[in-house]
């Protein structure tokens, strides 16, 4: 099993860094998501050992949760984790397997893409008007909702690496997208 | 436009979209956009990344994350195996005790890790080989284990039920709870029928026959198996004393398995923890990106007035109740047969449970009826995972015998829900006697 971005070398160099950036991205949003039991624990310890009232580690559970959702997004993608019904594309011929998965993949993208823009401009907001959170901690807006606009990035970036793979006839799985990473899903 | 026709298109476009494979969450995204554009203007394509945002924003869904890292650092060690082999030997008197430990194996295994494919291959490995051994035929064999993975998700603790009471707000705790006695009633039926199934293939002897261990054996394997048992004990009870929230028991739960895993079953190598992490954090996120989308297709629906309209309508067609519930049955049956169940509850909640409660029935108890159906899809073609992943430890044993020996097992969960609906009591006793009758 290996973790590094596991593409064949012929791959353009593009290619090949916006899986490896996917890669990168599984390990911030994992242990985002490790980070968000350990302070659980610390909240809990706190409250319910040391009987001291806690401020931030609600709030900030919450913010590490959701930039882990959305930061995952792009390495869930590149490992043909996002569920799908997949019956149709198994029913087809070759070629026009192919040509669904492509489809698909652009309509994802321009998904994704009105996704950003809208995601862009709701952190933009929070940044330049200062929004605060309403709570003790009052924490600016900006820093979690930025994982809105990066996690959509990255998410349309490996879209995108799919799509080009697509295109040029790069080996396809059963569900007519570009078979990468699949020998890490053997296990699963 | 009439809000019902409109709720017409709606199901029809998200069908359409949905078969054609783009990832269930990009589905309900495109679908939402797609009817907010055109029905309430480009403006409100703004509000998108807020709505997808403010589902995500909510404490209680932390217990997602949390007991799925906890279920797979369970399934990361060879709990699944131990388990299975020390219900084996301490039931060699019961009759058919091979099968009863695999049925109860996989239930255990199944509440413990909450993953019902990784439940078949673990305990699939072991117990199918051996079955096979002493001579039990292949159809039982393989149709026990892919049924006896299911349960997982009923029995709790369970993301499936999280994700329901999530979804239609309601108790989590009491949810959990409404699913032990039909979880009981199903791996029963599971063992009756399997038994009955060995009896009528002409193959009782074996198994009402068992091997002896000697004491020795049956004491040597308790270290191995009570941990996790002692933990997932513990976030039970640490739920029900009222002392912390799900999501904060989860957590807890979570760094416990860790660390038994980590001591107990000596997995310390850097590749094995982060495989634990890189597979919880694919199947969080996952769900979680399902969860925000839904939240976006959901407020569609409502600003839409496509949810409040079909529940007046369904209200003023006055069919019989029992009549209703049997149409959502087989709506829910052909949904889980192509969706996963987490998609098919948050998808249909919003809209099914006002009818649902107008009706007069109970919401805890159509909980477990949905995910009663939910089982059912995951043991059926052609999403049915668990079909494939026995396919994978058993590869003698044909897709066509697998598919066999599991369909007496979803007329045994036919057979659950018709139980159910007659004596709605077992679901609702065991939380109303805990927790008091719901206010």
């Amino acid at each position: 099993m290996s973790y590094s971005a596991s593409a064949p070398r012929t791959l353009p160099l593009a290619i090949r860094l916006i899986l490896g950036i996917s890669t990168l991205c599984g390990i911030v949003a994992s242990l985002m998501m490790f980070a968000a039991v350990l302070i659980t624990c610390h909240m809990i310890f706190v409250r319910n050992v040391l009987n001291q009232s806690t401020v931030w580690q609600t709030e900030v559970v919450i913010y590490l949760m959701i930039a882990a959702t959305l930061i995952g997004l792009s390495y869930v993608q590149k490992l043909r984790g996002h569920v799908g019904v997949d019956l149709l594309p198994t029913l087809l011929p070759q070629r026009m397997r192919r040509g669904l998965g492509i489809a698909t993949l652009v309509v994802t993208a321009v998904m994704i893409a009105v996704m950003l823009y809208y995601g862009y401009d709701m952190w933009h907001f929070a940044w330049q008007r200062g929004w605060k959170s309403e709570t003790v901690l009052a924490a600016p807006l900006w820093i979690p909702y930025l994982a809105i606009p990066v996690g959509f990035a990255l998410f349309l970036l490996q879209l995108l690496a799919d799509l080009w793979l697509s295109v040029t006839a790069f080996p396809m799985d059963a569900k007519g997208l570009p078979a990468i990473g699949l020998e890490m899903s053997e296990d699963y | 436009m009439d809000p019902l026709a409109l709720g017409g298109l709606v199901a029809l476009f998200t069908v359409v979209v949905l078969f054609s494979g783009v990832p269930v969450a990009v589905g309900l995204l495109i679908v939402a956009t797609g009817f907010l554009y055109v029905f309430d203007g480009p403006r409100s394509l703004q509000a998108l990344p807020e709505l997808f945002y403010g589902d995500l924003n909510s404490f209680a869904l932390l217990s997602i994350p949390m007991f799925i890292i906890m279920g797979a650092a369970i399934s990361s060690t060879r709990a699944g195996p131990d388990l299975y082999e020390a219900l084996e030997r301490w039931l060699t008197r019961v009759p058919g005790g091979l099968l009863v430990s695999n049925l109860g194996a996989c239930a255990l295994f199944a509440a413990m890790s909450g993953s019902s494919p990784a439940t078949c291959a673990a305990i699939g490995k072991m117990g199918i080989p051996e079955m096979r051994k002493r001579g039990y035929p292949d159809e039982v064999a393989a149709g026990s284990i892919a049924a006896g993975g299911t349960l997982g998700i009923l029995i709790p603790p369970s993301v499936t039920m999280i994700v329901y009471g999530i979804a239609t707000e309601t108790s989590i705790g009491r949810l959990f709870l409404a699913g032990v006695l039909p979880g009981i009633l199903l791996v029963s039926l599971f063992i009756a029928w399997a038994i009955f199934d060995t009896w009528r293939r002409g193959a009782a002897g074996v198994a009402l026959s068992g091997v002896t261990y000697s004491w020795r054996e049956k004491f040597e394997i308790l270290p191995r198996v009570i941990p996790f048992i002692v933990i997932i004990a513990g976030v039970l009870y640490a739920l029900y004393g009222g002392i912390a929230t799900p999501s904060e028991t989860a957590a807890v739960g979570a760094l416990l398995c860790i660390v038994v895993a980590v001591v107990v079953y000596k997995m310390v190598q850097p590749a094995a923890l982060w495989a634990v992490l890189r597979d919880s954090t694919r199947e969080s996120v996952m769900i979680l990106f399902i969860i925000g989308a839904a939240g976006v297709f959901s407020f569609m629906l409502s600003s839409l007035f496509v949810t409040q309209s079909i529940a007046a309508w369904i209200a003023d067609l006055d069919v019989n109740r029992w009549v209703l519930m049997g149409v959502i049955n087989v709506f829910l049956l052909v949904a889980g047969f192509f969706l996963p169940p987490v998609a098919v509850i948050l998808m249909s909640a919003p809209i099914l449970l006002p009818i649902i409660t107008a009706a007069g029935f109970d919401p805890y108890w159509f909980a477990v009826i949905v995910t009663i159906n939910m089982e059912i899809g995951l043991i059926t073609p052609p999403v049915g995972l668990n079909l494939y992943v026995i396919n994978g430890i058993a590869p003698d044993i044909s897709l066509k015998k697998i598919l066999v020996g599991s369909m007496p097992f979803v007329l045994c969960m036919v057979l659950a829900i018709i139980i159910l609906s007659a004596f709605p009591s077992i679901v609702t006793w065991l939380p109303d006697y805990l927790m008091g009758p719901e206010l």
